[in-house]
């Protein structure tokens, strides 16, 4: 056995964070007295870093490295950017609600940019076993962060419950790929799906397998019925660590979706379709509906996740008709569309959340945003992006989002499917324009006037302003998704 | 360009009014009316064309991706309602900037009304579904604005929530139905859809479709049964009221019915979803509107009345009825907005809209009360006013429309919503302005600025020119609109205030005269009314919301009650299924290998490790025992192996299992002894029920695929091993071959991962010692009483014996690992469990003066030694781990084998020492720190030296 020199070029920007993730700890052992500052700038440094490598090393081509271990293609470094975008912007929305509750240890932003490189495995496996390294790395670093509070009692319990739930969830997934390994002698998605186009898998250890794949995928997207996890994690976690897990982990878990499902095994994307499709539509049921019932903003937008979520399974569960596969690229480029959408209306929901939060308050629920109007009428305007935006009223992006995802979904027949869709939205609108009415139309509480460092003003602005220019011209990022993804197919 | 222009300016007025508004009122006013003013121009400019018959269209790329255009297209229907909004916007405009009070905010107000129009002109001129869609949302949100504008009155939040609510959501359903259409006609431009007729009526999806669409238009112009919204909008201020209530956006339901007319009426469905809905809605409004106190009450439901009263004409699907529900929208915009402002101008003047506390206001002003009385007179439909007309022609048609082969119902019901029509107008007007005067308005009733009666009088104008003059003022554009709606069929008919004696007439005098009746026994009437039922809807809808809510609240609790128990017993329950389906889906035959036979032994064996494991899930909760079960579980595990030959296995088994119940013991020390108290079976019997259905079939489950597994044939890697283990690696121990040498490189970062985890126990247990947690523990008392004979002399003096005889079962161990079962960490084990005996027997504090051992040092020592092996291998310009071995002789030993791998066996038994007793170490320091006893410095507590010592002394 000769060992052959990787091309280290196309993981250049993984092999970067992982030594500055080594560089930032170490910097923040001995510069003790800096360390909170030097750690944050260092991590959004690294992050900036980072993209700038992505964009240099991006080569448009399908390349492998390590093995065939690691692909480089368009669509692992659209989706990187995307996860540096949001990882950058959640730390810099959160760092001074952690200093206000004096946990802004330098640990906190080596966990985030461990959680980073997690991601970035993720989206550039080509393999089962760098997928799940890539997974634990992630998952490890958010139940650690999920329970930096350590003096909370409730987030200690949520992640607790995130740990075990999770821990058993990358058990199944492991049992799923092991199975999958099993039928088809190969743990690399091409030679997967080499085997499966040759029909030389065995079908019921696949079919076991991919069940668990699904499940533990589902899992991490928080779907129905493996969201357990979710309405307590986002409620448990400081609000700063919940603004993180529900923007760039969706990101990631959408990357492991489509590797791992369409990359892999979308020879029986029949198969998996059925089960998304039962996920999906219990999800934008059962999300909707509970939110509804919420006083706690951040429980309120934990079921909208799920929903979400749902919808953006639609656009994956669409690509396949009865072995027809014209629809494939626009379904898988109107999901992927959707979970950038979703992460940057999430990106700004929490972070109104911690803009109204500061020292010895947590702003939380619905209450909290009373009469927001009154204490600033230009941040109020921007949640009423969000919220109308996260209901899909038009002009907004996530109404494009939810069009692009039900045009799939009608495209492939599954109407029953789009109207069911439609209704729960319906009912969805509900509890989002109930924000809106305690916003214009109710007097403040506390008519405390809102501090917010600068960056962070300038910075939520123009997140919400995204929000409603991405929703009138939409085109761009929508054919940024459908060119990646075709590039990357 | 113009088309687009035209629908833009009002959004770019709306930017105006809310900056001009420092320029005082009256510029702000200018402004807002200026940008109106020029899209009617513009669209002015387009009507010789349109009146020609052409189609203007304008179309370019928006979101290609959707297939969303942004195209407009103008035809007569599209101008005539673009017409209406930009007329009787620009007369809300003039009429609001006299009626907003100085303390309203009026520049918001002229934005939002702007905001508005521009929308409404997007809904009537879009020419792509989607976009009209993103257009009717928008004219749904800021009507909720409008409707909201005066924030201060409660029932103006609510009645813009509930405005938005019902009209939001038939909105996101009309999306559905669009989204279907557009599938089925293969375009999203309505200009297309408007000529794939036959294909969408031929579609098994047309009346899924058409139920969406019509839940959108039923919403929006608030159709029975989702009237109910309409009067709680009232609150907002009049203009708001004349121009969204009664001109336009309700309209807009109307409209988009109008528009699909072509392609989707004429089918039974439509008949009777349209039509019987149109006729139900217009008979309650019509009947709950003779007993609204309210002005604007009353307007409110006549106004949904008309608007049912169109949509049943639009139901009928014949082209007649068409021209009679287009005409019918241009007069009741008419006459309405006019009663509207009219009605404004009462309240503004009175100070009250109660029709109880009005009447007699004839004299006090006579502009108001004459313009009421023509508007009035249109709607409750006398000649010769423009009412009249269009009512004679609805009555016409509803006699020649037969519902369920019943030829008289719908006329009767018509004419029946006829009477309480007239009814009510004339309610309108006698019990305002006539009757005696009273002195108790809340102001001083007098006619309005002119500004506020000109738009009205303007209208009332048509409504008379229409009325008398029908072909000539209004034909031509009746004519083409009515060729739009109707996608040019050919129609026989015309408009005059005259037709003959006609059923008509006569259905028409009878409501007359009925509606006349009613109002003259009105206290009678109207005691029959409240003797009735009343099902408000108001608190339907509330009911709707608080069971959606109860609902909500019971699906949250139900699955998310906060219990890590309930959601692994949802996570697992789906695992279980998930794994089932699979099962079932495929093929899923038994192996067909031969099974083994079943030895006794084995069977007493299996017995106690399913005993075992019975027992710990029964005494979890006793941790003590239940660790001490486990323990057995290991050995019996142990004995397995052995039985199926694998000693080597059998000897790891067992020293871990040995080292790791000694560990948790001494944890244990500190943790409570039982688990916490969960509910007894009895208790709470579904959850255990639950619990252990659950258990048993995922048990099931796993036996299942281990028995398909085990019971099938295939080749496994081991062969490879066992066929190159002695060649490759100079060794007859595969297990520890491939430990040291093929997978080298994975026990090396083993035990790495091992000295990193012991170090973290090290800085848990320490940084326990500090702060809070120390001086809890500082605080604590064992929780169990301890034995007085600490270190027992038996115990001390066997162990003592052992320890040589350990250590060199260790090194024997090591040294024969290569070729027998044995090596680096099982020897490890043993030494470690030696000296972890000592230190139990003889106790820390005298152990620890003895054992002078960094182990710090010795887990690093131990990983440097690994990867110096492995390195030396690179110096050697091999692969990083490539091992080598040769023979040697020793006297006394004999011949034995040296290969690399034994240096590197030699790391890991560092390692590994170093690890469990740096874990052993530090529980003990940690139990020194809480015992309540003194260190103890002798081996033993009564120590046999010292006593005889004494005795000597």
């Amino acid at each position: 056995m000769n060992f052959v020199v990787p091309d280290f070029y196309p993981a250049a920007a993984e092999i970067f964070v992982a030594v500055m993730a080594l560089v930032i700890m170490l910097a923040s052992t001995f510069a003790r007295s800096v360390a909170r500052n030097l750690a944050y700038l260092l991590t959004q440094a690294t992050l900036i870093a980072a993209a700038f490598i992505t964009i240099f090393t991006m080569e448009g081509e399908v390349v492998h490295t390590f093995s065939n271990l690691f692909i480089s293609d368009l669509l692992g470094d659209v989706l990187k950017l995307m996860i540096y975008f949001s990882t950058a912007i959640a730390l810099l929305y959160g760092r001074g609600y952690l200093a206000d509750r004096k946990i802004d240890k330098p640990e906190y932003y080596l966990l985030a940019l461990l959680m980073t490189l997690g991601m970035m495995v993720m989206v550039t496996a080509n393999h089962m076993l760098p997928m799940y390294i890539g997974l634990e790395m992630m998952s490890l670093a958010l139940y650690t962060m999920v329970a930096f509070d350590r003096d909370s009692a409730r987030s200690t319990e949520a992640a607790m419950k995130y740990f075990v739930l999770g821990a058993l969830a990358s058990g199944l997934l492991l049992y799923g790929m092991s199975m999958v390994y099993g039928a088809t002698g190969t743990l690399e998605f091409s030679g997967v799906a080499q085997a499966l186009y040759n029909q030389t898998a065995n079908q019921t250890v696949l079919m076991f397998g991919v069940v668990f794949l699904v499940a533990g995928i589902c899992f991490k997207l928080g779907v129905v019925p493996f969201h357990m996890w979710v309405p307590d994690v986002y409620q448990g976690a400081p609000t700063a660590v919940t603004l993180v897990i529900a923007t760039a982990p969706k990101l990631a878990a959408f990357a492991m979706a489509v590797r791992l499902l369409i990359w892999a095994l979308f020879d029986i994307a029949e198969e998996w379709q059925m089960m998304l499709m039962l996920v999906a539509a219990a999800s934008i049921v059962l999300g909707n509906l509970a939110a509804i019932a919420q006083q706690n903003i951040k429980r309120m937008l934990a079921y909208s996740g799920i929903s979400h979520m749902g919808f953006m399974l639609l656009g994956l569960l669409a690509g396949v008709v009865e072995g027809d596969r014209h629809f494939a690229l626009n379904a898988y480029s109107s999901a992927m569309f959707y979970a950038i959408s979703y992460v940057i209306m999430s990106l700004a929901s929490f972070g109104m959340l911690i803009l109204l939060s500061r020292a010895g308050f947590e702003a939380e629920n619905i209450d909290d945003f009373k009469g927001l109007n009154k204490r600033s009428s230009w941040y109020a305007l921007m949640m009423l992006f969000v919220m109308f935006s996260m209901a899909g009223v038009p002009f907004f992006i996530g109404f494009f989002a939810k069009l692009s995802v039900l045009q799939a979904v009608v495209a492939a027949g599954y109407f029953w499917l789009a109207v069911l869709a439609v209704v729960m939205s319906v009912i969805g609108a509900f509890y989002y324009l109930r924000v809106v009415k305690v916003m214009y139309f109710d007097e403040p509480v506390d008519s405390s006037p809102i501090h917010a460092a600068p960056e962070v003003r300038v910075m939520l602005s123009a997140n919400g302003l995204a929000i409603a220019a991405l929703g009138l011209a939409p085109q761009a990022l929508m054919s940024l998704c459908a060119f990646a993804l075709l590039r990357s197919l | 360009m113009s088309l687009a222009l035209i629908v833009l300016l009002p959004f770019i007025g709306a930017l105006f009014p809310a900056l001009m508004i420092r320029a005082g009122r009256s510029a702000c006013a200018t402004t807002a009316f200026v940008f109106p003013l020029l899209a009617l121009v513009l669209l002015l400019a387009q009507a010789p064309a349109v009146f020609r018959g052409e189609v203007l269209v304008a179309a370019w790329d928006w979101v290609p991706a959707l297939g969303l255009q942004a195209g407009f297209f103008l035809d007569g229907l599209g101008m005539f309602f673009a017409g209406l909004i930009l007329g009787i916007g620009l007369l809300v405009i003039v009429y609001a900037r006299f009626y907003l009070a100085k303390s309203d905010p009026m520049g918001v107000f002229y934005s939002y009304l702007l905001l508005f129009q521009g929308a409404m002109v997007g809904v009537v001129l879009s020419d792509n579904i989607l976009l009209l869609l993103v257009f009717w949302e928008l004219t749904s949100l800021s009507s909720f604005l409008l409707i909201g504008y005066w924030k201060h009155l409660p029932e103006g939040r609510q009645g813009a929530r509930m405005a938005l609510t019902v009209t939001g959501a038939g909105g996101l359903a009309m999306i559905a139905g669009m989204l279907i259409l557009g599938d089925i006609a293969g375009s999203w431009n309505l200009s297309d859809i408007l000529r794939n007729k036959e294909a969408i009526q031929a579609s098994p999806l047309y009346v899924p479709a058409l139920v969406l669409i019509l839940a959108g238009c039923f919403t929006k112009s608030a159709q029975f049964p989702f009237h109910f919204w309409l009067p709680h909008a009232m609150a907002a201020p009049t203009p708001v009221s004349a121009y969204l209530h009664s001109a336009t956006m309700v309209k807009a339901g109307l409209f988009l019915m109008a528009r699909m007319w072509p392609v989707l009426a004429g089918t039974t469905e439509w008949f009777y979803l349209v039509a019987t809905t149109g006729l139900v809605t217009m008979l309650v409004a019509a009947g709950i509107a003779l007993f609204k106190d309210d002005l604007k009450g009353l307007l409110a439901y006549s106004t949904v009345s008309h608007l049912g009263l169109v949509t049943m004409l639009l139901g009928f699907g014949t082209p007649l009825a068409a021209v009679a529900a287009v005409f019918h929208i241009l007069n009741h915009a008419t006459f309405k907005a006019a009663l509207f402002m009219n009605a404004g101008i009462v309240d503004h003047e009175a100070g009250t809209r109660d029709i109880r506390r009005l009447g007699g206001l004839l004299q006090l002003m006579p502009i108001t009360a004459t313009l009421a009385m023509v508007a009035g007179a249109s709607m409750a439909g006398l000649p010769p006013l423009n009412g009249f007309l269009s009512k004679e022609m609805m009555l016409h048609e509803a006699v020649d429309t037969r519902w369920l082969g019943n030829g008289w119902i719908v006329a009767a019901l018509a004419t029946l919503a006829a009477c309480f029509s007239v009814a009510y107008s004339f309610r309108y007007i006698v019990h305002v302005f006539f009757g005696a005067r009273r002195d108790d308005y809340p102001h001083a009733p007098h006619d309005p600025p002119a500004g506020m009666w000109l738009p009205p009088a303007l209208l009332v104008v048509l409504v008379v020119a229409i009325g008398l003059f029908p072909d000539s003022v209004a034909g031509p554009l009746v004519a083409v609109v009515a060729r739009a709606v109707t996608g040019g069929a050919v129609m026989d008919y015309h408009l005059a205030l005259w037709h003959g004696f006609t059923p008509a007439l006569g259905l028409s005098a009878i409501a007359v005269a009925v509606g006349l009746g009613a109002l003259v026994a009105y206290r009678r009437v109207r005691a029959l009314w409240q003797a009735g039922p009343h099902p408000e809807a108001k608190a339907m809808f509330d009911a709707f919301i608080a069971g959606a809510a109860a609902l909500a609240r019971a699906v949250t609790h139900g699955l998310h009650n906060g219990s890590l128990q309930r959601y692994l017993a949802f996570a697992l329950t789906a695992f279980t299924l998930a794994g089932f389906a699979a099962f079932l889906a495929a093929p899923h035959a038994a192996g067909t290998r031969a099974l083994l036979p079943a030895h006794p032994a084995a069977i007493a064996a299996w017995v106690l490790l399913v005993g075992g494991c019975a027992l710990t899930v029964m005494l979890f909760r006793r941790r003590v025992l239940s660790v001490l079960v486990v323990g057995t579980v290991g050995l019996i595990v142990c004995l397995a192996f052995i039985y199926l030959s694998a000693p080597d296995l059998a000897l790891t088994q067992i020293s871990v299992e040995v080292a790791t119940v000694i560990l948790i013991l001494l944890a244990l020390y500190f943790l409570p002894k039982e688990g916490p108290q969960s509910s007894s079976v009895r208790a709470d019997p579904l959850r255990h029920l639950r619990d252990g259905v659950l258990a048993i079939v995922a048990g099931i489950g796993m036996a299942g695929a281990s028995w398909a597994m085990l019971t099938r044939d295939g080749s496994s890697l081991s062969s490879y091993y066992l066929d190159n283990s002695v060649s490759g690696g100079g060794g007859t121990n595969v297990v520890n071959v491939i430990l040291v040498d093929f997978r080298g490189f994975d026990t090396f970062g083993e035990i790495t991962v091992l000295g990193i985890a012991a170090l973290a126990i090290y800085a848990l247990l320490d940084g326990a010692l500090f702060g809070r947690t120390g001086r809890r523990l500082g605080a604590w008392s064992p929780d169990r009483p301890q034995s007085a004979d600490r270190h027992p002399m038996i115990m001390v003096v066997a162990t003592r014996v052992m320890l040589p005889l350990a250590m060199l079962v260790g090194a024997y161990i090591f040294l024969r690992g290569h070729n027998q079962p044995g090596g680096g960490f099982i020897a490890a084990l043993v030494v470690s469990i030696a000296l972890i005996m000592q230190y139990m027997a003889s106790g820390f504090g005298w152990a620890a003066q003895r054992v002078k051992v960094n182990y710090h040092a010795m887990i690093g020592l131990g990983v440097l030694v690994a990867a110096a092996t492995g390195i030396g291998a690179m110096v050697l310009d091999q692969p990083f781990l490539t091992s080598t071995f040769g023979h040697f002789h020793l006297p006394l030993v004999g011949e034995f084998e040296l290969a690399s791998a034994m240096a590197f066996d030699t790391g890991v038994f560092l390692t590994v020492v170093g690890a469990v007793m740096l874990a052993l170490a530090n529980l003990s320091r940690m139990g020194r720190w809480t015992s309540p006893y003194t260190i103890n410095t002798g081996a033993m507590d009564v120590d046999p030296r010292a006593a005889s010592g004494k005795e000597q002394g």
